[in-house]
């Protein structure tokens, strides 16, 4: 089971790459192989084409300087196909960004999930996808053990 | 003549006026195409997500080798899906770049004009974008392909016109198309010089002939294309894609692109 998730989770981290070039590829702005997580308040949610964008603020707990983080996703066109709506990400909810890093910029990164403070989270439309796949994949490895 | 011979001439000759001249009638219009409607993303399948943006036959046999090799069970798809696309660029695509074309493939992906510059894409990547695809009537003589992406809209005239020798090349080119069954075949040229969705510069002398089939539950939309470009390809390439049905689709405002600022030359996607 904990293999299986894995294998999910890795498959999300691809697929989320390979559709994100839709538009243009994100790996000139991104490093794919880091994740990072972020948490703060957002500030703005810009569900728009080519890329919604999330604004979060996010306070220093040692020092109380707040810095605003930019959180780059795919298009609406994408996000929508996964039943993503302008609300689904609120102004002033307490969220936990994880993402891939900006290679060039301190306070930027791509999304890979959200979570919110009630422990539910926002995945991009390709973890659906990545599951089912899965599930083609085992299938397939069923149907030839039996072909044995 | 008698009066009742003659008024049988006078109702013979006005039957014979409502026949000969019936009222102005409308052209009726044509029946709609199996074709038409709204299309998006591939099936959530191991093959239509490799071909979400495009693919090959050459890479879609791949993927299937590996995902049927017990020894890759266990490895991730993303993995299989990128060592599929690797063969595909290095066996069916790159052996048929002519010297010009390999002088800069594969193409930097921070030296594309939609990332640099927001410009639209041409037709060589416009044709496989990913996401919404409404395929309509708009006319008795023309369909128009509507895309999500770039909310890019193309012409495909159907009355067997010829593209005019001077037309000056565009960025998604002159399109002509007609019916074979229940097949929409469009040809394409006067497309201006630009990007393949291989990365691959191409020159203006890009032709385009593209097959477009539903399959026959319905529920996919089949493209086969055959790009040629005596500037850049030693023989065509045969681009294959997947569409998902999709009526609740919509296209969406794409008004929001920002060039980009901060990034880094030399990467690739994994």
């Amino acid at each position: 089971m904990r293999t299986r998730a894995l294998l999910v989770a890795l498959s999300i981290v691809v697929l989320t790459a390979a559709h994100a070039r839709a538009h243009h590829a994100f790996s000139p702005v991104y490093d794919a192989k880091r994740t990072i997580v972020v948490e703060g308040v957002v500030k703005q949610f810009r569900f728009v084409n080519p890329h919604a964008m999330l604004l979060m603020d996010v306070t220093d707990k040692k020092t109380g300087t707040v810095v605003t983080w930019n959180v780059e996703f795919a298009g609406r066109l994408n996000l929508e196909e996964a039943g993503w709506t302008v609300e689904s990400i609120k102004v002033g909810e307490h969220v936990k960004v994880t993402g891939n890093p900006a290679w060039k910029s301190d306070q930027r990164m791509a999304f890979v999930k959200l979570e919110r403070a009630d422990g539910t989270t926002l995945q991009p439309g390709n973890a659906q996808r990545a599951s089912a796949i899965e599930e083609e994949r085992r299938q397939r490895a069923q149907q030839r053990s039996q072909q044995k | 003549m008698s009066t009742k011979y003659a008024w049988a001439v006078i109702a013979l000759f006005l039957a014979g006026c409502s026949q000969s001249a019936p009222p102005p009638a409308t052209k009726p219009a044509p029946t709609p195409s199996k074709l038409e409607g709204m299309w998006s993303d591939p099936p959530p399948t191991a093959v239509g997500t490799f071909c979400f943006f495009a693919c090959t036959d050459a890479g879609i046999e791949r993927l299937n080798a590996l995902l049927d090799d017990p020894a890759n069970d266990k490895k991730p798809y993303g993995e299989l899906r990128a060592a599929a696309d690797k063969y595909q660029s290095e066996n069916y695509l790159r052996p048929k770049l002519t010297d010009a074309a390999l002088k800069t493939y594969p193409l930097d992906p921070a030296d594309d004009p939609g990332f640099l510059r927001c410009e639209p894409w041409g037709l060589a990547k416009q044709m496989f974008a990913p996401h919404q695809l409404e395929i309509r009537r708009a006319a008795d003589d023309r369909i128009e392909l509507r895309y999500g992406e770039w909310e890019a809209v193309r012409t495909v005239y159907l009355d067997g016109r010829t593209r005019p020798a001077n037309e000056p090349s565009t960025r998604l080119g002159h399109s002509v198309g007609r019916f074979e069954g229940e097949t929409l075949v469009v040809e394409t040229a006067g497309v201006a010089a630009g990007i393949t969705w291989w990365d691959a510069q191409h020159s203006d002398q890009l032709r385009v002939v593209e097959r477009f089939t539903r399959s026959d539950d319905g529920t996919t939309l089949n493209l086969t294309a055959t790009i040629e470009d005596p500037w850049s390809l030693r023989e065509p390439v045969v681009t294959k894609k997947i569409w998902r049905w999709a009526p609740n689709q919509k296209i969406t405002p794409y008004d929001s692109c920002e060039p980009a600022t901060e990034f880094k030359k030399g990467t690739r996607e994994p």
